[in-house]
């Protein structure tokens, strides 16, 4: 009897705990998407501001994606509507929930994967705490008592903000890398993709798959991250399961990066001038997919155009 | 795969909570084997292969315990009956064997941790010497990878055979039992240093797990998370800045993040405690307290009385009394009392002990300038205290004031607090040189002008991270108080009905949850105790 | 009870009253410089050896206790 009365009272407090969490986690959630809504990356985030159905391709991976992929520079050669959803460090148990998050309102037609996180350490203690963090978001915007307003408890979230440059961030310094093009002297050997990271890649081809959209790897130029052998394992990845996979850093006649001037710092980032080359070629591939339209002149997306035009007065502001 | 670097992991909560179903479920015989596994499987998981240093130790304090042991039966055996001369004669004899096997037994175990852990200070410092001598010759500076709770553990096996060479306890022939005391998970990384006597029966014996002590013990536990994650992690902002780069700080800021870090210090060590503490009492056992309201102390010597409380009494009944009596100090100690009177007679051979405990102290800490600077720090401020003390009683009581009273203690307290702080930071900053600046800064760099301009809110902790530091601390301040009264406040929570004490359970994890510095953005402290 | 046991007792601390006292440890009228001195004294008044075994608040908390210790030590040896 006492034991029934026991297990009845943890039931029961975990259920508490559980109801106490849920409605925090509704406090806590951030009512906008914008810079100071509480809401994490906000840039990459902005995705969530676009229109329904509105997204062709999707760029996603750390932060080699968001200094490669110039989502208005896309637009303005082949009319192509594009959003980079790179985050800093991120490892591909995000990437899975901003897959998510997109498919729910966007039906990209085009998956890009940087590659870089492909090979970025993750614990099954991280995959824990960002499932549970999906279920209890307390956990995820627990900061936010600090900016919280008591009007804002009650309201209902609305994401409207949008990135400027679609998830790009402008970098125009350089800085010349050490190592030239020899950091892709060819090997047999080949870097493992650790089990873990393999069995998230699996699921994020099963999410693509599920929702018609096309997954793709991409390497970007970067001598500080990548070589032969990491070329190596993606490929035998991209074998496995059947994805195309695009290597930039063997493409040296096609993608012409300067490693003098189109670093940022010293060959781990591109910057702009290297990632026009980057977009420039991913154009060229893209329309040969055949799988996009182009939407320029289509009144629905005029606002693509304001976007490109702002961008532009961006870059002229900077002598570009 | 699994690895733990800091009891506030969700790998340790995991080991915990196996551990405790484990426990709950099975038959006591298997209880005590299910402590020990969890032990091993928690130090593996720190430090790996180096299990084999924690497994030697064990199985050499049991030898030698045992060795000591024959040797006190033939000692009692043969001077049974025997006059009272020849019995002296023979228990010198044995005496002199059993001080052998001891002296053996201490190089043995403290020599392996010396050698670990001070080899590359002692060859480093050995090296200057010789370039300062203008000699080539250098000796090489190895470094080695040290077990986990390598401080912690030596301290109690030397204990333990201590205790049975003073026949205080018996040898003991179990090697389960010996095993457990030396390795209880919980207290393995950062203490409390048991005594055989403590905890050894208690684990061996893994008492029936009861529904009261599981949840005060998490009410405990909880308490700690809350000091670790909301008070340490958050001060860390700050800290790991000021004590970065001091040069780039004036003086108020490099005061407060003075009196930051020992609170810092204080939440994580004390906050660990709890949940150490809090841990071993789901399984019913009781560890003994590491602190009590160390912030109360008039003195120093007080502090010390309330602060890491079983590291200073292993000091002192290990260190300071044996070195205190032994015969050339008590003979020192007769003549110096006749000459000098009751108060500075026993005051050398107290000094020369005291010396001796707190270099060791300042040592044990660490291999570093900074450690021993702040163990002499303490002990010159212990030893003026003495010096000083019945010059204080006679003027006090020529101006009439009562130094029990109240205003006099809250000053005697603010000034104990400032001592201890200037302390810490020299604790905290593995530069001497840059210790002494910021030291020096203090007072001659002294402004608040960033707080003017509001940049103090840009050193790493804003006017948000201030205020929930200032109110946990207000929190903290007042369970000291009710605790300094003789309140248990956890037993008179589980009293409560059960409403109340949901509701109190509740407030505590969503406060973890919400003012907890973890996530992005957020760098936890490493657990600081864990490294000595 | 022994008469030079207390006077040695209040030549430490004049201000205790050690003949009903139980807490000298446990409430601190004894520190550790007060201990030193006491086993000197005691050694040298009672000729007999303390050893630091026996040095544990159990046998300094009152001077009943103390003298329990003595006459013990004084048997044994």
């Amino acid at each position: 009897m006492i034991y029934i009365k026991r297990i009845f009272t943890v039931i029961m407090f975990t259920l508490g705990l559980a109801g106490l969490l849920i409605g925090s986690s509704y406090i806590f959630l951030p009512k906008s998407n914008g810079l100071n809504s509480g809401i994490e990356e906000f840039k990459a985030n902005g995705i969530l501001g676009e229109k329904e159905n509105s997204i062709d391709v999707l760029f996603i991976g750390d932060s080699e994606t968001y200094s490669a992929f110039i989502p208005l520079q896309l637009w303005q050669e082949k009319g192509y509507t594009s959003y980079n959803c790179g985050t800093s460090g991120q490892t591909l148990d995000y990437t899975e929930v901003m897959l998510e998050r997109t498919f729910e309102k966007q039906s990209p037609k085009v998956i890009v994967l940087e590659t870089n996180a492909i090979y970025r350490k993750f614990t099954v203690k991280n995959v824990l705490f960002t499932k549970v963090a999906d279920y209890f978001s307390v956990l995820r915007y627990h900061n936010r008592w600090k900016t919280m307003k008591l009007d804002e408890i009650n309201k209902p979230a609305e994401y409207t903000f949008t990135d400027e440059c679609k998830g790009y961030r402008l970098k125009t310094l350089a800085k010349p890398a050490v190592k030239d093009n020899s950091y892709m002297s060819p090997t047999d050997k080949i870097l493992p993709v650790e089990k873990i990271n393999r069995q998230s890649v699996e699921k994020i081809k099963k999410l693509c798959d599920e929702n018609g959209a096309k997954l793709i790897f991409v390497s970007t130029p970067s001598t500080k991250n990548w070589n032969y052998m990491r070329h190596n394992g993606i490929a035998a990845l991209a074998k496995d399961l059947e994805c195309e996979y695009i290597d930039l850093n063997l493409l040296t006649s096609e993608v012409p990066v300067d490693w003098k001037s189109d670093t940022v710092d010293k060959g781990d980032h591109m910057n702009y001038f290297g990632a026009k080359k980057v977009t420039s070629f991913l154009a060229e591939y893209l329309e040969n997919t055949a799988l996009l339209t182009d939407k320029r002149g289509n009144p629905d997306y005029e606002n693509w155009d304001k976007a490109l035009d702002a961008f532009n007065k961006m870059l002229s502001e900077q002598h570009i | 795969m699994f690895s733990i670097t800091t009891y506030f992991s969700a790998e340790a909560l995991l080991l915990l909570l196996v551990t405790v179903v484990l426990y709950a479920c099975l038959p006591q015989k298997a209880r005590r084997y299910v402590l020990l596994l969890s032990s091993y499987i928690f130090f593996f998981s720190i430090s790996g292969k180096l299990l084999a240093f924690l497994l030697f130790s064990t199985l050499s304090v049991h030898h030698i315990g045992l060795w000591l042991s024959t040797v006190q039966n033939e000692c009692s055996i043969s001077t049974k009956g025997l006059e009272r001369d020849k019995r002296k004669a023979l228990n010198a004899v044995y005496q002199k064997k059993q001080r052998r096997i001891m002296t053996f037994a201490c190089i043995l175990h403290i020599g392996l941790l010396v050698l670990l852990k001070y080899t590359p200070f002692f060859s480093q410092n050995i090296n200057a010497l010789l370039g300062l001598l203008g000699l080539q010759f250098r000796i090489p500076v190895p470094k080695f990878l040290i077990p986990i709770g390598i401080s912690f553990y030596t301290l109690q096996a030397v204990a333990y055979l201590f205790d049975v060479y003073r026949k205080k306890i018996p040898a003991d022939k179990n090697l389960l039992r010996l095993a457990l005391f030396m390795s209880f998970f919980p207290q393995l990384m950062e203490g409390p240093i048991c005594r055989y006597s403590d905890t050894a029966e208690a684990l061996y014996e893994a008492p029936k797990m009861r529904y009261d002590n599981f949840v005060l013990g998490a009410q405990r536990i909880l308490f700690g998370v809350m000091k670790k994650l909301v008070i340490a992690d958050r001060l860390n902002l700050l800290i790991q800045n000021v004590y970065g780069e001091p040069t780039k700080y004036d003086g108020f800021v490099i005061a407060l993040s003075a009196v930051g870090y020992t609170f810092q210090l204080y939440a994580d060590f004390s906050g660990t405690m709890d949940l150490v503490i809090g841990a071993a009492q789901m399984f019913g056992i009781n560890l003994p307290e590491n602190f009590k309201r160390p912030f109360f102390s008039t003195t120093i010597s007080e502090f010390w009385k309330r602060w890491h409380i079983t590291l200073g009494t292993w000091f002192k009944d290990y260190i300071f009394f044996p070195v205190s009596m032994s015969k050339p100090m008590k003979k020192l100690t007769t003549k110096a009392r006749k000459k000098l009177g009751n108060h500075y007679g026993p005051l050398i051979a107290g000094s020369v002990s005291l010396f001796c405990v707190w270099f060791c102290n300042g040592l044990w800490h660490g291999a570093g300038w900074n450690y021993i600077f702040f163990g002499m720090y303490h002990f010159l401020l212990i030893l003026s205290g003495n010096i000083t003390e019945p010059v204080v009683v006679k003027i006090t009581q020529k101006l009439k004031i009562n130094r029990s009273a109240f205003p006099y203690r809250c000053v005697q307290i603010i000034r104990t607090f400032i001592l201890v702080c200037f302390g810490e930071m020299f604790f905290r900053q593995e530069s001497l040189k840059l210790g002494f600046k910021m030291f020096g800064k203090i007072f001659t760099d002294f402004t608040l002008k960033t707080l003017k301009d509001g940049s103090f809110f840009k050193f790493g902790l804003d006017r948000h991270d201030y205020l929930i530091i200032i109110v946990s601390a207000a929190l903290l301040f007042i369970i000291g108080i009710l605790q300094e009264k003789g309140i248990c406040i956890r037993s008179s929570i589980a009293k409560k009905n059960i409403a109340v004490q949901f509701a109190i359970f509740y407030a505590l994890i969503l406060f973890i949850i919400i003012f907890g510095a973890y996530g992005a953005g957020y760098v936890p402290l490493d657990p600081i105790y864990a490294g000595f | 009870m022994d008469e030079r046991l207390l006077e040695i007792l209040e030549d430490i601390n004049p201000e205790v009253d050690f003949e009903s006292c139980t807490t000298l440890i446990d409430d601190h009228l004894l520190d550790s410089l007060s201990i030193i001195s006491l086993v000197a004294e005691i050694e040298e008044e009672f000729d007999i050896t303390i050893p630091t075994v026996e040095i544990i608040p159990e046998n300094f908390n009152s001077a009943e206790k103390l003298w329990e210790m003595i006459t013990r030590l004084a048997e044994e040896d």
